[in-house]
């Protein structure tokens, strides 16, 4: 029998609005009628949003055909959502994947949550899964804490400044680290970075236990799973040019993960112990 | 899940044989909510369309900021994925540069315009895209009667090859890096610009002939255009960079004597317009240009327009558009 969240072949996408303190967050929830496991997506950060989209929401459907509810959504300030990104702290993104892996867990039937984040969003994910939050955790590229992923979005967007820039005009990341460190706010493509937001990366940081996966295991007894991206997953690891490498085939990356939230849900629904 | 925020609501197109996704910014004037205004807006709109692969909140959410705005002075404006873009249904091509370059997207894009402005009851739209989006927004222009206007932002008249040979690449990172580097490109400049002297007032051939003729149809029609651009690479203010041909001149004496064109040069910008400097300034220009070419029905400026004039006292990009809203630099007076 077709699933009756298949319009005419289609998966059913509900794109809206899910309010919170001061602001409006933008979701997308690839709906499935009786999902194996729900994931909540802990996308990349400001800038990083826009040059991973399409592998992002692309990785989303693939779940989504696989039986797996997704729920996809833009940090508080940034991209759809609503809300002044300059305002925005580490808490009120925190928060965000609290109030969605809520809503989602609550969704019936129940089935296992798994959080998965990428950069940024994989240490947002991490320390929710270490406050209690999910069934299951899957982190790609995570880093050590967020002035890490700041510094890959820096880097990223003096690469493509550097080419319209000659000569002396031409600033290093370092030169603009400098700033930051001196307590000027930075503008990075499109988004003003406060101070603020610079010395609080620093104590942003992943759990020790995320060291490596049989750690996380050990620890959370749960099933975890790290994945570190190679260059060849651009623009979703370092690297890659919009309109070219965000078009590419990802199949390669996606088969073997959704795989592994099938089998974490398959285990979580069993009942089988992890560690 | 809400459907709207604020002013922002959630639409979804269909009947374009594939399900589009976008957003509507309700005008300051339109206090309704979802739905109850569609059939009363009368006027015209602003619809946005992708950058190459970019989502349509665009690079640093400039889009949205811009929408916001438009809104904000009184026009309905829609933020729309093409097909394979963003949340939009649909598979985006691989090859999707080369696609734009040949109107790819330019029929679904007309065929939201159409929806758009029958279920929004709108007279027409104006078609507003950022380079590769430009590329799109003046091929459906051609190709949409509902089409009412362009603002076209770093539009580009040739076929770029989406990626250099990599040995040309690295020799172009060393000539920006280093002086004797910077020596040699300018001679390679000089080199090129002999080439285009020789070659009288020929097209390059690796021109857009089938954007140009788009170009040459709406702007032969007298439809308003507003076209921006930002410092290129190596340029001198608004004019390209030496031995580069000059397209913006071309399509201006190209547009002919009775068209609309207006051309903006945003100082401040870089060529993605998302600066906090660039996309204030390009939203000054905006709004006057649109005040002088779309001048709402109730003809008195709203909230907004009052803050616009004053914060753009000081500033050159601003003054321009206030002292000649409809032409900064006027196709008519022969730039």
């Amino acid at each position: 029998m077709q699933n009756q969240f298949h319009l005419n072949g289609r998966l059913q996408e509900l794109a809206g609005y899910f309010p919170v303190s001061g602001a409006h967050l933008y979701t997308v929830l690839h709906e499935v009628e009786k999902p194996l496991a729900r994931v909540l997506l802990v996308g990349p950060f400001a800038s990083e949003r826009h040059i991973s989209y399409l592998p992002w929401v692309r990785w989303a459907r693939s779940l989504a055909a696989d039986n797996i509810e997704v729920l996809r959504y833009d940090y508080r300030g940034i991209g759809e959502s609503t809300g002044d990104f300059e305002l925005m702290t580490f808490s009120d993104w925190s928060q965000d994947v609290r109030l969605l892996s809520a809503w989602l867990s609550d969704r019936v039937p129940h089935a296992p949550l798994v959080l998965h984040g990428l950069g940024m969003g994989a240490l947002l994910a991490g320390r929710a899964f270490d406050a209690g939050l999910g069934d299951a955790l899957l982190l790609w590229s995570p880093p050590a804490n967020a002035n890490q992923a700041l510094r890959a979005t820096l880097k990223r967007w003096v690469g493509l400044e550097q080419i319209f820039k000659f000569g002396p005009e031409r600033k290093s990341a370092s030169d603009y680290i400098r700033e930051l460190e001196q307590g000027a706010s930075l503008e990075v493509d499109g988004y003003r970075w406060p101070v603020k937001l610079w010395r609080d990366s620093f104590d942003f940081t992943l759990p020790a236990a995320f060291e490596s996966e049989e750690s996380a295991a050990a620890t959370y007894n749960r099933p975890v799973r790290i994945v570190k991206l190679t260059r060849e997953a651009a623009p979703l690891g370092k690297g890659g040019l919009v309109g070219h490498d965000d078009l590419k085939d990802f199949n390669w990356l996606y088969a073997p993960n959704r795989a592994w939230i099938a089998a974490a849900a398959a285990q979580i629904s069993h009942g089988i112990a992890y560690a | 899940m809400l459907e709207a925020a604020g002013k922002r609501e959630l639409i979804v197109l269909d009947g374009l044989g594939v399900r589009l996704r976008g957003t509507y910014h309700r005008p300051a004037d339109c206090s309704s909510e979802s739905g109850v205004s569609r059939t009363k807006l009368n006027g015209t709109g602003v619809l946005f369309v992708n950058s190459l692969s970019l989502p349509r909140a665009a690079s640093g959410d400039s889009a949205v900021f811009w929408a916001d705005s438009i809104a904000g002075h009184g026009y309905p404006a829609f933020r729309i994925d093409l097909p394979g873009l963003g949340d939009s249904e649909g598979e985006a091509s691989p090859d999707l540069l080369d696609s734009i370059g040949s109107g790819g997207l330019a029929s679904v894009a007309a065929g939201a315009a159409k929806q758009l402005v029958e279920q929004f009851g709108l007279s027409g739209l104006v078609i507003f895209g950022h380079c590769a989006g430009a590329v799109s927004a003046l091929f459906a222009g051609a190709a949409c009667p509902e089409c009412e206007g362009l603002i076209l932002l770093d539009p580009y008249f040739h076929l770029p090859h989406f990626k250099r040979p990599k040995m040309r690449q690295q020799m172009s990172d060393w000539a920006r890096r280093s002086k004797v580097g910077a020596v040699l490109s300018n001679g390679y400049d000089r080199a090129r610009k002999l080439r285009l002297a020789l070659r009288g007032s020929a097209l390059p051939g690796n021109a857009n002939s089938a954007l140009l003729a788009c170009w040459k149809q709406v702007a032969a029609a007298a439809t308003p255009i507003l076209l921006l651009k930002a410092p290129g690479i190596k340029a001198q203010g608004p004019k390209p960079r030496v031995g580069e041909f000059d397209y913006i001149g071309y399509v201006v004496k190209l547009a002919g004597r009775k068209s609309r064109v207006s051309v903006g040069f945003v100082e401040s910008a870089d060529h993605s317009f998302a600066n906090l400097a660039g996309r204030e300034a390009v939203d000054r220009l905006i709004a006057g240009w649109l005040a002088a070419q779309f001048p709402l029905q109730n003809g008195s400026p709203g909230k907004n327009d009052i803050a616009l004039l004053r914060t753009g006292k000081n500033d050159s990009e601003a003054r321009q558009s206030q002292a000649a809203p409809a032409g900064l630099g006027c196709a008519r007076e022969g730039r």
